[in-house]
C-alpha cells in the first residue's frame, strides 16, 4: 500500500475504461442474450397468466420472491461498505467501495423487477402506487407490503444519489484525463467539479451525512423486507428475530458477492496493487463475523419453536430440517454458517481460490435460505391437508437466469465506462492526512 | 471597479506545503483567494479555519419535513375512508411511523444533495482559466492575489515555500485580478 502513489492510483484506475477487448464484448453479447431470454420469459408470463409458474395451492410466493429478498439483501453490503465502514473509519472498505456501491444499485434494480413479475398481469402495480382508485380508496399503508414499497425505493433513491455523489471528484479526474467528446460527457457529469476547498468543504460534511442516513436505512429495509413474512401468523414467519436475522442474512451475502466480483475485477483489470490481499482477507473476517450472527439466527429459531412448545412451529421446523425441503435446508446450514468457518485459517483466506469457493457458497447457500423460508413455511403450515410441494418451472428458472444476467451485464458495463475504485477515496488512504469526514 | 489586483497560482506537490503557505499568506499583505486540493484534506481545513458547513441545516430541514410528509400523508389516505383493518386504529400510530422514517430519511437526503449542490456552487459547466488539470490528480493549487507592485514578492514566497508558478490568465494574460 505503500508504494502507491496519486498518479499510480490514477493511472491503474483509468486504464482499466481503455477500450475492451473481443472478450468483453462476447461476454457483454451473451449476457444480453441471458436478459432476452429472461424477458421472453416473462413475456410469455404475461401473455399466458402466472400458472406457468410453479406457484399454486398451497405455495403462492415462489422464486420471484425468493429472488426478490435474495438481490436486496446483496444490496446490503454496498451499504454496509461505503456507508457503515466509513463511519467506523475502516480505511480497508476504501478500494472496494465503489464497486460495491455499484453493486448495490445494480442488485436494487434487479430485486425491483421481481415484484412486477410477482405480479403476474404487471400493469396491476397501480394498486401498490400511492395513487386514489376510482373509489377514491388509497393503498393500506398499515400493510408491510406498502412499508416494502416505500422503503425499496428510497433505498433505490439513496443508495443511487450516494452513489454518483461519492463518483465525482472522480469524475473531475477523468474529465481532466480526456479528449474529445469523452472530455464533453465527463465535463456534465462532473457537474464543474474543481475541487476547491470551499467545494471539498460542503461535500465532505454532506458525505458525512449521506454515510449517517443510509446506515439506518439499510438497517430498516431488510427489516422491512423481513415484516413481510414477520407480520403474517404463518408457523416460522411469525417471530420477532426476523429483522435482525434478515439484516445480518443480508450482508453475509452482500459481502461473499462483494469478493465473488472482486476477485475477478483485480484479475482482469490488473488492480492487485489496490484491491489487495488484506482488503479481500478482512472482508473474508467480516464473513466469519456475519455467519456466526446467521448461525445464531438459525439456532435460535429452532429452540424458540422447541420452547415454545407450539406444535405447528414445531412440527414446522422438525420438517424444514428433516421433510420434503431437507436437503435445501442443509445447503442453507452448512454453506451459510460452517463453510465460512474456514475462513478462520489464514491459509484458507489468503488463497484467491479458496476465497472464490466459499464465497459463490455462502451466496448457494443464501439462495436456499430464501427458499427455505418463503417455501418451507407456506408449503407446510396449519392444517395438514392444506400442505403442498413447490418447483420451480422453467419460466421461473428463465426468469431468474435472465435476473442474474441483467446484474452482471450492468456492472460489467459499469466497470468499463466508469471509475470502479474510488480514486479519491484511495488517495486517502495513502495519505495520512486525508479524510472524508472534516 | 477594477483595483488592478493580479493573481498567482502557485502549484503544490504536497498539503503540508499548501497549509504552510496559506499560514504564510495570512501574516502576508497578500491575499488569499481559493485552493484547489485532490483530496479533502484535514491539514488544509485546519490551515484555512474555515467555517463548519451549512450542509446539516438543509439535510435536517429535509428530514423533518419527510417525517411529517410520511407520517401525514399516510394518516390522511386512512382517513379518506376511515376503513378499519385487522382491528388497527384507522390512524396507526407504529406503522405510520415506519413510512414516516422512510420519508425523513428519503427527504433528508434529497436536503443533503440539495445542500451540497447550491454550497458548494454546483453544477458549473464552465470551469476557472486558473484551474489545472493536475489539481485533480496529484497537485495542490493556491491562488492569490496582490498589488501590481508587489508581484514579484507574492511569487518569491510561493518560491520560497516550495511552490512551481503559474500566472493567472482569468483576467487577462498578464494575470490582473478584478474586485470590488
Amino acid at each position: 500500500m505503500t508504494a502507491l502513489t496519486y498518479e499510480k492510483i490514477d493511472d491503474a484506475v483509468i486504464n482499466t475504461l481503455s477500450p475492451p477487448g473481443k472478450g468483453y464484448w462476447v461476454t457483454i453479447g451473451l449476457l444480453f442474450l441471458g436478459i432476452l431470454m429472461g424477458a421472453g420469459c416473462w413475456l410469455y408470463q404475461i401473455l399466458l397468466g402466472i400458472g406457468v409458474a410453479g406457484q399454486n395451492n398451497p405455495v403462492h410466493w415462489g422464486t420471484y420472491l425468493i429472488n426478490f429478498v435474495f438481490w436486496v439483501g446483496i444490496a446490503h453490503s454496498g451499504t454496509l461498505i461505503s456507508a457503515i465502514l466509513h463511519l467506523f473509519r475502516a480505511g480497508w472498505r476504501n478500494p472496494i467501495a465503489r464497486a460495491a456501491e455499484t453493486m448495490t444499485v445494480f442488485a436494487v434494480c434487479t430485486a425491483g423487477l421481481y415484484p412486477f413479475i410477482h405480479l403476474g398481469r404487471v400493469w396491476m402495480v397501480f394498486y401498490m402506487l400511492p395513487f386514489p382508485n376510482q373509489r377514491f380508496l388509497w393503498p393500506n399503508f398499515q400493510s408491510p407490503l406498502m412499508f416494502d414499497v416505500v422503503a425499496i425505493s428510497t433505498y433505490l433513491t439513496v443508495s443511487s444519489l450516494f452513489w454518483y455523489t461519492g463518483m465525482l471528484p472522480d469524475l473531475a479526474i477523468i474529465r481532466d484525463r480526456a479528449q474529445g467528446v469523452r472530455r464533453r460527457i465527463f465535463s456534465v457529469l462532473a457537474m464543474g467539479w474543481t475541487g476547491e476547498f470551499e467545494q471539498w468543504r460542503h461535500y465532505a460534511r454532506g458525505y458525512l451525512f449521506f454515510a449517517a442516513l443510509a446506515t439506518p436505512l439499510v438497517i430498516s429495509v431488510h427489516s422491512v423486507v423481513s415484516w413481510d413474512f414477520a407480520l403474517g401468523v404463518v408457523p416460522g414467519w411469525h417471530t420477532t428475530i426476523f429483522a435482525p436475522y434478515f439484516v445480518a442474512g443480508a450482508i453475509h451475502s452482500g459481502l461473499a458477492m462483494v469478493v465473488t466480483l472482486m476477485i475477478p475485477l483485480r484479475k482482469i483489470f490488473n488492480l492487485q496493487e489496490i484491491i489487495t490481499m488484506k482488503v479481500l482477507e478482512q472482508v473474508a473476517k467480516t464473513i466469519v463475523f456475519t455467519g456466526l450472527i446467521v448461525g445464531f439466527a438459525y439456532s435460535t429459531e429452532v429452540f424458540i419453536a422447541w420452547y415454545s412448545h407450539n406444535s405447528v412451529e414445531m412440527e414446522t421446523f422438525r420438517w424444514r430440517a428433516f421433510g420434503d425441503y431437507a436437503l435445501e435446508y442443509w445447503i442453507m446450514v452448512v454453506c451459510n454458517t460452517v463453510f465460512p468457518l474456514f475462513f478462520l485459517f489464514k491459509k484458507v483466506r489468503t488463497r484467491i481460490l479458496w476465497l472464490m469457493v466459499i464465497c459463490i457458497l455462502v451466496n448457494v447457500g443464501m439462495w436456499y435460505e430464501r427458499f427455505v423460508i418463503i417455501i418451507g413455511s407456506v408449503a407446510h403450515d396449519f392444517l395438514p391437508y392444506a400442505w403442498g410441494l413447490y418447483r420451480p418451472t422453467l419460466v421461473e428458472f428463465g426468469i431468474m437466469i435472465g435476473s442474474f444476467c441483467l446484474f452482471f451485464f450492468l456492472f460489467l458495463l459499469f466497470v468499463k465506462h466508469m471509475p470502479s475504485v474510488s480514486m479519491t477515496e484511495m488517495k486517502e488512504t495513502v495519505h495520512a492526512g486525508g479524510a472524508h469526514d472534516h | 471597479m477594477t483595483t488592478d489586483r493580479i493573481s498567482l497560482m502557485g502549484i503544490f506537490s504536497s498539503e503540508e506545503q499548501v497549509a504552510s503557505a496559506i499560514r504564510g499568506l495570512r501574516q502576508s499583505p497578500y491575499q488569499l483567494e481559493r485552493v484547489h486540493s485532490p483530496i479533502p484534506s484535514h491539514i488544509i481545513a485546519d490551515a484555512l479555519q474555515l467555517p463548519k458547513s451549512k450542509v446539516g441545516w438543509f439535510t435536517l430541514a429535509g428530514g423533518i419535513t419527510g417525517f411529517l410528509t410520511g407520517f401525514l400523508f399516510a394518516a390522511f389516505t386512512a382517513t379518506r375512508w376511515s376503513l378499519i383493518v385487522s382491528g388497527k386504529p384507522v390512524v396507526a400510530l407504529v406503522p405510520f411511523f415506519i413510512v414516516g422514517f422512510e420519508f425523513t430519511i428519503l427527504f433528508a437526503v434529497f436536503g443533503n444533495v440539495l445542500g451540497i449542490i447550491s454550497q458548494a456552487r454546483l453544477p458549473r459547466f464552465k470551469v476557472s482559466q486558473d484551474y489545472q488539470s493536475t489539481f485533480s490528480g496529484n497537485r495542490f493549487g493556491v491562488l492569490a492575489s496582490c498589488l501590481p507592485d508587489e508581484k514579484i514578492g507574492l511569487s518569491d514566497f510561493f518560491k520560497t515555500e516550495g511552490a512551481q508558478i503559474k500566472p493567472s490568465d482569468a483576467n487577462g494574460a498578464d494575470g490582473r485580478a478584478s474586485g470590488s
